[in-house]
């Protein structure tokens, strides 16, 4: 949403860094623009390699803090998974140390009256510190398989680039296609968003989790290998005991109808739609231990994918086990 | 170490940097690693595809307003190198810098610790006062199951 400027307030006002107490040297970057107009334009000389233009999104503790000033954890663990829910928009800044997640997670407890209402919010921040730990643990075997993929599909059969169409978000979905724009343009997406894409990219079109997680990281102002590439092995089911995916039912609640009555796959069909069983049979192929097990459990397992599952952006007890 | 510089890295961007708050009066330097932004390192890209693609300039725009609120000169180019350069002109005994979890932290900070003594700050913990042990990554819940105590103590303790 836009606000209009007022009459006489600079739309684009200079831009000066805190002054530094020791003298500059020649190579040294510039601390002083005209305005953002300026500073972009300086940056693209700076970094020619660098695609695109700068974020809506600012960085810097004057940014950060009032979005710490507004959690509130008791909305956030009722709505985190609809896209206008009262999320936090914390990542990038926890992401690169302008807010620690100490800092974090004592606003967090300072202001929580009942341990309930906040506790689903502090345990997302615990899932932050464990992917930081798990890092240090695989270091670059972060970008390998963690264990088996539970699609039946041959990890060869994926497809080890970005199609164009999803890299020029005209896919036709005009949900994902919302979704690339915006993680184009900002760099940030909502988490639920996260999911949905990526579960599309690996099994709507059979694409390489590293493929998606790395086109993630160039965009994404929070993205770090971390919680980046372990979130897209969850999806794609090698650090988790199953697949995630979805439908179109569970993304037109969650985004608030925001897509659906708009797209014209609406009428034409939607490769979303489908109950979970359908689309579970027509997306990925029985495992052998499904099909050989006999006892029956795994095939409960497998076919008890209900509502409410799929309403997590993450498993509520994970089985994963990396190597 | 006297008259240390202060490497400032991008897991670190804020007043909260142990070395800014150690040192708030020595100078400081944040080096735009090239190598990362342009898509050659495992942080920014999967290492088995060779044709690393380059990070987009919201990132680096982000980094950098981040960066004007902090006393800190800005380079580009090689970090280890720039760090040394840097520590050099200002006729520095040392680098201090803060803890990082990116693996790619440590391969800079040991080609620095090979020009200069290096100090690494420690960063204060998400998990207060362990009991030592290693945690179980194995899975969230059986990590969660022991770190979640441990940070609903602090929650407790709070008159």
């Amino acid at each position: 949403m836009r606000t209009a400027i007022p009459a006489g307030v600079n739309a684009d006002p200079p831009i000066h860094g805190v002054p530094l107490g020791w003298e500059s040297a020649p190579g040294d970057l510039p601390r002083e623009f005209a305005g953002r107009g300026a500073q972009a334009q300086a940056l693209r000389g700076l970094f020619p390699e660098a695609p695109g233009n700068l974020s809506p999104v600012r960085g810097g503790r004057s940014a950060a803090l009032p979005l710490l000033e507004q959690i509130r954890p008791d909305r956030y663990a009722k709505s985190r998974n609809f896209l206008d829910g009262a999320v936090t928009r914390l990542s990038p800044y926890i992401r690169h140390g302008v807010l620690t997640l100490v800092e974090v997670r004592d606003a967090v407890l300072h202001r929580t009256r009942e341990r309930g209402s906040s506790e689903k919010l502090i345990n997302e921040l615990g899932w932050r510190d464990y992917w930081q730990r798990l890092w240090r643990q695989l270091g670059e075997g972060i970008w390998d398989d963690q264990e088996p993929l539970k699609t039946g599909h041959d990890p060869e059969s994926y497809d080890t680039e970005l199609p164009l169409d999803i890299a020029a978000g005209r896919t036709g979905l005009a949900c994902m296609d919302g979704f690339i724009a915006e993680l184009h343009s900002t760099g940030w997406l909502h988490n639920h968003a996260r999911m949905w894409l990526a579960a599309y990219l690996v099994h709507w079109r059979r694409i390489r989790w590293q493929v998606g997680a790395a086109w993630f990281l160039r965009h994404l102002l929070d993205g770090d290998p971390a919680s980046n590439n372990l979130s897209w092995q969850w999806v794609a089911s090698c650090f988790s005991h199953k697949p995630y995916f979805f439908n179109r039912a569970n993304l037109e609640r969650y985004s608030g109808g925001a897509f659906c009555h708009a797209c014209p796959l609406n009428r034409e069909g939607c490769p979303l739609e489908g109950s979970y069983e359908e689309l579970e049979a027509r997306l990925f192929r029985p495992m052998p231990a499904v099909r050989s097990g006999g006892d029956g459990r795994q095939l409960r397992r497998q076919a008890g994918r209900g509502g409410n599952a799929s309403a997590l952006s993450r498993p509520a007890r994970p089985q994963a086990r990396p190597r | 170490m006297q008259h240390p510089v202060l490497w400032i890295h991008g897991e670190a961007l804020g007043p909260a940097n142990p070395a800014l708050q150690t040192f708030p009066d020595r100078p400081a330097v944040f080096v735009f690693d090239t190598e990362l932004l342009g898509g050659r390192s495992p942080t920014s890209s999967d290492p088995a595809n060779t044709l690393g693609e380059p990070v987009s300039l919201k990132r680096i725009g982000f980094l950098y307003e981040c960066l004007l609120e902090l006393p800190v000169t800005l380079r580009r180019g090689d970090v280890a190198a720039e760090v040394l350069a840097f520590a050099q002109r200002h006729g520095a005994d040392g680098v201090v810098t803060s803890e990082a979890t990116d693996p790619r932290f440590s391969r800079i900070a040991e080609r620095i610790a090979a020009g200069l003594p290096l100090e690494v700050l420690p960063v204060p913990p998400f998990i207060p006062d362990g009991d030592g042990q290693a945690f179980d990554l194995g899975r969230f819940g059986r990590y969660w199951r022991r770190a979640a105590p441990l940070v609903w103590q602090a929650w407790q303790a709070e008159p």
